[in-house]
């Protein structure tokens, strides 16, 4: 394991002025970390030799308590058939899964397979910690001949499978149908445009006194949606793919939808912003569309009363992608690295498998498998958010590239800048000026 | 957690006076081997969870240590990230004058608070008890990520604090949600967390001899006079502590600012309090380097204001007992 390995010569340079104090200092470094490693190898010896060919292998997820034990289900299959191979499950929700993962990957002992996402997939391949699957796929150990090219390509980073594409989902506008049967007013339909959309929502506004939609300006996806649609993209290589003009565009555009009366009052846009997918404007009631990512239209319906639609964000729908909802990734220093892909390759191809944990992750990656759960499924929402994505899939355009290392910040920034613009303080351009230099340094 | 290890004057008083008074005998040698046997499982504790992550964490503020990258391979990177932070990183600056901001407003108006209720509830009434533990009961809840739970929704548009207003027909805004306001909400949070520092004023209020009002109003010093002339100085070296205490504790805000804002610090930053950029940094960007020397150079400025509390205490700190000083 690397983080043990006391600093050698073969190291990085700077090292010709090392004085006393930088040793002292170095050396208490390793110390620090090496006493947690030697007391974690005491606990767990099993190496890949094995003395009695048992393994055990850690694996850690973010979600609720129904992805659990789908998940812990199909492990248990795994086991069952691999009587040889045990799990260490972990799992907690979102809100401080990264900085645990982080936390455990400094410590020198993260776990062997671990759920990731597009936000942190480049931070993490980008910085060695992924293992990279392409050999195994290559070889037909890890089977994605039956996956959608673009989502397993979506999977990338530098050439190198960081991650296996945990299931596939795309963009979803949310509307609350109920509100609108109630007032007489049309849903929106795929394929409107964006003046149409807005005009639509201050229509909804004026005759169910609810805002039409949740202002979006500071959510990265829609943000990219649009920005697709004028032929641009999120990021080209390490660059961003995008300019002040078009940034400046994207906040006026909102900025007219507020002062129209269409979107909800800034509080409660940042209030949507801030929380998590329970409490969007859609189910709050506080707004009648919510932009969310079509997976998650089983947990918006746990939480309202109120029948719930979902199309396409407006404008082009090629625009959109089959999106990795998340990935399976394995960790490089793992003991048990062809064994961890062997799960991964379960997880995905195994058709018992992939029926227990139904489309919890999204829609079954493995189309022959998808058909199958689709047919099997009885849950509305579910069969709802699977009929648009099957219908969008038709239409969807090509996957962009996994965002670069910085996007998590860039997020961050965007919803600064919006909320600058949103709240009155800053004009739409100056918002934008802000928020590109604030892109620069954090993917610098 | 660098960022905790600020030293506890609690602590430190007590120990160092206990120590004064016991140091008269000659501790025979065994009995210092026994002492430090005794003392061992505190020792190990000071160097593994405190010394060595503090020293860890100096070493770490010269690199660019990531958080993801093993320690072997990190970069030694000199001053750049200390360089970054005074001269090339705006949001650092923002987030040291949204922390003075909160410190210089919330840690006066809570020790006022604190003295205010400690005179009132310094009396013979009857059931005084009960509203000394119910002022008491918010400091308890201290740090409490359920009570900031419960401030973002008393304080939200429809929340239970505009409800009120609404009574007296004055429209109330969205308080958490406004980025106006945010900051003015946990100031009033910390502000009526005062309990702490009012039962350590009570104690002090308890040891002011009642002779002293005595002759004061034998001298025909009035109410306020009294206040002033007596109970003030008398009450100095409390309130000195207190001072000190609660200003690390404003400067260290983090729970209540991590929780309104779902750890971002919005809206717009203007909840971005020191210790939670530092997370941010650290955690979300994985920038432990950076995060590291933001961590020194908090630990170093709390010194400081806390040495320049000391300095100027001689001036307007009174110990009554001379033998003392």
């Amino acid at each position: 394991m690397h983080p043990a390995t006391p600093p050698t010569a073969g190291a990085p340079a700077g090292r010709s002025h090392r004085t006393p104090r930088r040793r002292l200092l170095r050396g208490l470094v390793a110390l620090a970390v090496a006493a947690p490693l030697v007391l974690g190898a005491a606990a767990c010896g099993d190496d890949s030799a094995g003395d009695d060919g048992k393994i055990k292998l850690s694996i850690f997820w973010w979600g609720g308590e129904a992805r659990a034990k789908l998940t812990e289900d199909a492990l248990a299959l795994y086991t069952k058939k691999n009587p040889n191979v045990t799990f260490e499950k972990t799992w907690q929700a979102n809100q401080g899964y990264f900085d645990k993962l982080a936390t455990l990957t400094a410590g020198g002992n993260p776990p062997d397979i671990f759920q990731i996402d597009d936000n942190y997939l480049a931070e993490y391949a980008a910085r060695n910690t992924t293992l990279d699957l392409t050999s195994y796929s290559d070889s037909g150990k890890l089977d994605v001949s039956k996956f959608p090219k673009s989502l397993w390509q979506y999977g990338v980073v530098d050439g190198k499978l960081a991650g296996l594409a945990a299931g596939e989902n795309t963009q979803g506008l949310v509307y609350n149908k109920t509100l609108l049967t109630k007032n007489g007013l049309p849903e929106p339909t795929t394929g409107m445009t964006w003046e149409e959309h807005i005009a639509w929502a201050e229509q909804v506004a004026k005759k169910a006194k609810v805002p039409g939609t949740m202002d979006p300006s500071a959510d990265y996806k829609a943000f990219w949606v649009w920005l697709r649609q004028q032929g641009k993209d999120m990021y080209k290589g390490t660059e961003l793919g995008f300019t002040v003009e078009d940034v400046t565009k994207w906040f006026e555009l909102w900025k007219g939808a507020r002062d129209r009366g269409a979107t909800p009052t800034p509080d409660v846009i940042h209030e949507g912003n801030a929380t998590d997918i329970t409490k969007q404007l859609v189910v709050t009631g506080k707004a009648g569309t919510s932009w969310v990512w079509v997976n998650q239209m089983p947990e918006l319906k746990k939480n309202t009363k109120d029948e719930l639609g979902v199309v396409a964000y407006p404008g082009d729908p090629s625009a959109q992608w089959a999106r990795a909802a998340m990935y399976w990734s394995v960790f490089k220093g793992s003991k048990h690295k062809d064994i961890a892909v062997d799960v991964l390759n379960f997880l995905a191809n195994d058709p018992e498998a992939v029926k227990i944990l139904g489309t919890d992750r999204g829609l079954p990656s493995n189309l022959d498998l998808r058909r199958v759960v689709s047919d099997d499924t009885t849950d509305p929402a579910m069969k709802q958010s699977i009929a648009v994505e099957t219908e969008l899939a038709q239409k969807f355009g090509q996957s962009p590239q996994v965002p670069i290392k910085g996007h998590s910040k860039v997020r961050a920034e965007l919803i600064k800048a919006a909320e600058e613009a949103q709240y009155g303080r800053l004009a739409p351009a100056a918002a934008a000026a802000l928020f590109m230099d604030a892109c620069k340094s954090a993917i610098a | 957690m660098a960022l905790t290890t600020v030293p506890d004057p609690t602590r430190r008083g007590t120990g160092s006076a206990r120590a004064r008074h016991g140091a008269g005998g000659r501790i025979r040698q065994s009995e210092g081997l026994a002492g430090y046997v005794f003392l061992s499982p505190w020792l190990v504790g000071l160097m593994a969870i405190t010394a060595i992550p503090m020293l860890l964490s100096l070493y770490l503020s010269f690199t660019n240590y990531d958080i993801l990258t093993p320690f072997s391979e990190v970069e030694w990177v000199g001053l750049a990230n200390y360089e970054r932070m005074f001269t090339s990183d705006p949001s650092y600056w923002h987030a040291v004058r949204v922390t003075l901001t909160f410190a210089l407003v919330a840690v006066p108006l809570k020790l006022a608070a604190a003295l205010g209720v400690a005179l009132l509830l310094n009396r013979a009434w009857r059931g005084v008890g009960l509203f000394r533990s119910l002022f008491y009961l918010p400091s308890l809840l201290g740090g409490s990520v359920a009570l900031a739970i419960v401030w973002v929704n008393m304080f939200n548009r429809d929340g239970a604090f505009n409800s009120m207003l609404a009574l007296f027909g004055i429209e109330g805004k969205p308080w958490v949600n406004d980025p106006d306001w945010a900051l003015e909400t946990l100031m009033v949070l910390a502000i009526w967390q005062f309990g702490a520092p009012m039962v350590i004023f009570l104690a002090g209020l308890k040891q002011v001899p009642t002779e002293l009002y005595e002759a004061a109003s034998v001298d025909g010093a009035g109410r306020w006079r009294q206040f002033r002339a007596v109970t003030l100085p008398m009450l100095s070296p409390v309130i000195f502590f207190n001072l000190v205490l609660e200003t690390i504790n404003g400067f260290q805000g983090f729970t209540a600012a991590f929780v309104l804002s779902n750890g971002t610090g919005g809206p717009v930053d203007s909840t971005l309090m020191y210790t939670l950029n530092l997370y941010i940094k650290g955690f979300t960007d994985l920038e432990m380097g950076y995060a590291s020397a933001m961590a020194w150079v908090f630990l170093i400025a709390i010194g400081v204001i806390t040495a320049v509390f000391f300095s100027t205490g001689r001036f307007w700190v009174h110990y009554s007992d001379g033998e003392d000083r």
